[in-house]
């Protein structure tokens, strides 16, 4: 047998293990997490009514319907095939296994799309989910539910009524620098300002669709105002280029 | 259906007493459940890996290697990641936090589904209106959307591996401006929407934001990436106290 055909063999068989187990067990991830809100939903005894469940992931979607489709299509081609199925379910992509896969190919030497670079973003993965989950159950698993029996009440009230401000204000910072487009955070910032203090006031209702609301509009306005010597020739854009930023 | 024997003292609805529904067992079976599932993909990868490599000129030792790098690399990222699911133990409870934050999903997008979803049913995350039911639904809604990632990926990576697909010719200038866009924007109208609840939420809000802008501009400075990874962590850790102090004048 010649070393080429040999070759081949042994990648093609890396291949179809990777991604035949990487799918089975991207399902069952899947499965395990929607088991926990069916439980919830259906065997809790909470009064939750399956269509309060679909007019809430309707107003999801209608926010992060487009992004559920394009980052899978942005990271195939920096992460390849078999790493797909492990990125997406361990999390924390773009800001801990792309610079874990990097690392590791510039360590041993070989190159980002390659066949060596590929078996090397694998290993690098395997060996950063390794830690995650560790540093996870200890801190955060045993850790974590310990800290908050001795935290004093009046702390852990603060964070449950001012978590959500206090997260949202660094994230969107974060955001817009990652993004890296300052048209669309001004756009964004115009519309949401219009939304939330001149639309919700004005308009019974609209309470319920501000953030849909302002998430399209601003798509739209950030498309049509787009700064059209960047992104006029589409042929321009680099395709390599990926928002470093807290994607998924 | 009721199955009271599994939820003792637990189950009710319009409690605000979230975290005895949000620690409940089956909910840390399931958890648990993920962090095997992962665990079993990572012995099966590196197994077929250690398998190809001679096949491609590769040592067993480049294989260690990677992965010693891989974990090595990994150490800071996973412990910011940590302090920020702290941050949010009392708002999901620990398996919630554990799957959602801390593996398949992020903390953007989870806390911003999760107000969206508790907007639906006109309330508040956090709060009196925070009640059992209400991070039931919350809970329902994230894993329904990071359902979709996983969907979208078990869908999509077969088609694109196909190679010349369809799917890479949409035009890429949408695929730049399209997503980045709605992204930033459904984190500012969240969190401008937090501005007129009270001066708290103000002062809450501003002080991350700046102390993010400064932890920015300092790793820029001082080209420390390390920084970066740090920074949404020491952000909400630090404004929170603030928030904290300003809830006692």
């Amino acid at each position: 047998m010649s070393k080429t055909t040999e070759m081949h063999q042994a990648l093609s068989a890396f291949d179809k293990t990777t991604s035949r187990w990487g799918r089975i067990t991207m399902i069952i991830g899947l499965f395990l997490s929607l088991a926990a809100p069916a439980y919830l939903v259906f065997f809790s005894g909470l009064d939750i009514e399956v269509s309060s469940v679909l007019t809430a992931f309707a107003a999801l979607a209608a926010v992060f319907g487009v992004i559920w489709i394009v980052e899978p299509l942005t990271y195939f081609p920096i992460l390849g095939a078999s790493s797909m199925y492990q990125a997406f379910m361990i999390g924390n992509i773009a800001n801990k296994l792309l610079p874990a896969a990097m690392i590791a190919q510039a360590t041993i030497g070989v190159k980002p799309g390659t066949r060596k670079g590929e078996l090397a973003a694998v290993a690098a993965i395997c060996g950063a989910a390794a830690v995650h989950l560790t540093s996870l159950f200890i801190f955060v698993g045993l850790l974590g539910t310990w800290l908050v029996s001795v935290i004093p009440t009046d702390i852990v009230q603060t964070v449950q009524f001012y978590i959500l401000p206090t997260v949202l204000g660094a994230v969107i910072v974060q955001a817009i620098v990652s993004q890296k487009a300052p048209r669309s955070a001004v756009i964004a910032l115009a519309v949401s300002l219009i939304v939330i203090f001149v639309l919700v006031p004005l308009i019974p209702g609209m309470n319920l669709f501000a953030t849909a609301v302002a998430v399209i509009a601003t798509a739209v306005l950030a498309w049509v105002l787009r700064d059209r010597k960047a992104f006029g020739a589409a042929k321009n854009v680099d395709e390599e280029a990926i928002p470093e930023g807290p994607v998924y | 259906m009721n199955i009271p024997a599994l939820l003792p003292a637990a189950a009710d609805s319009n409690s605000t007493d979230i975290l005895a529904i949000a620690n409940s067992p089956v909910l840390w079976a399931c958890a648990i459940g993920v962090f095997l599932v992962i665990i079993v993909q990572s012995v099966i990868y590196m197994k077929a890996a250690k398998t190809a490599a001679p096949h491609i000129g590769m040592t067993q030792d480049e294989i260690k290697t990677s992965f010693r790098a891989g974990a090595v690399s990994a150490l800071g990222p996973s412990l910011a990641v940590v302090m920020v699911a702290i941050a949010l133990l009392t708002i999901f409870g620990t398996p919630a936090v554990l799957v959602r934050i801390g593996l398949i999903g992020s903390v953007s997008y989870e806390t911003a589904a999760a107000a969206i979803a508790a907007k639906t049913a006109g309330a508040e995350l956090g709060g009196p209106t925070y009640t059992q039911a209400v991070f039931g639904l919350a809970l329902a809604a994230m894993s329904l959307g990071g359902a979709m990632w996983m969907i979208a990926t078990l869908v999509l990576t077969p088609l694109l591996k196909r190679g010349d697909s369809a799917l890479r010719k949409v035009n890429p200038a949408i695929m730049m401006v399209v997503p980045g866009a709605a992204m930033i924007a459904a984190f500012m109208v969240l969190g401008i929407a937090e501005l007129p609840k009270s001066w708290i939420h103000v002062v809450a809000f501003l002080s991350s934001a700046a102390i993010m802008t400064i932890l920015m501009v300092i790793a820029k400075r001082v080209n420390k990436p390390w920084i970066k990874e740090w920074a949404l962590g020491i952000a909400i850790i630090l404004a929170l106290a603030i928030t904290y102090a300003a809830t006692r004048l």
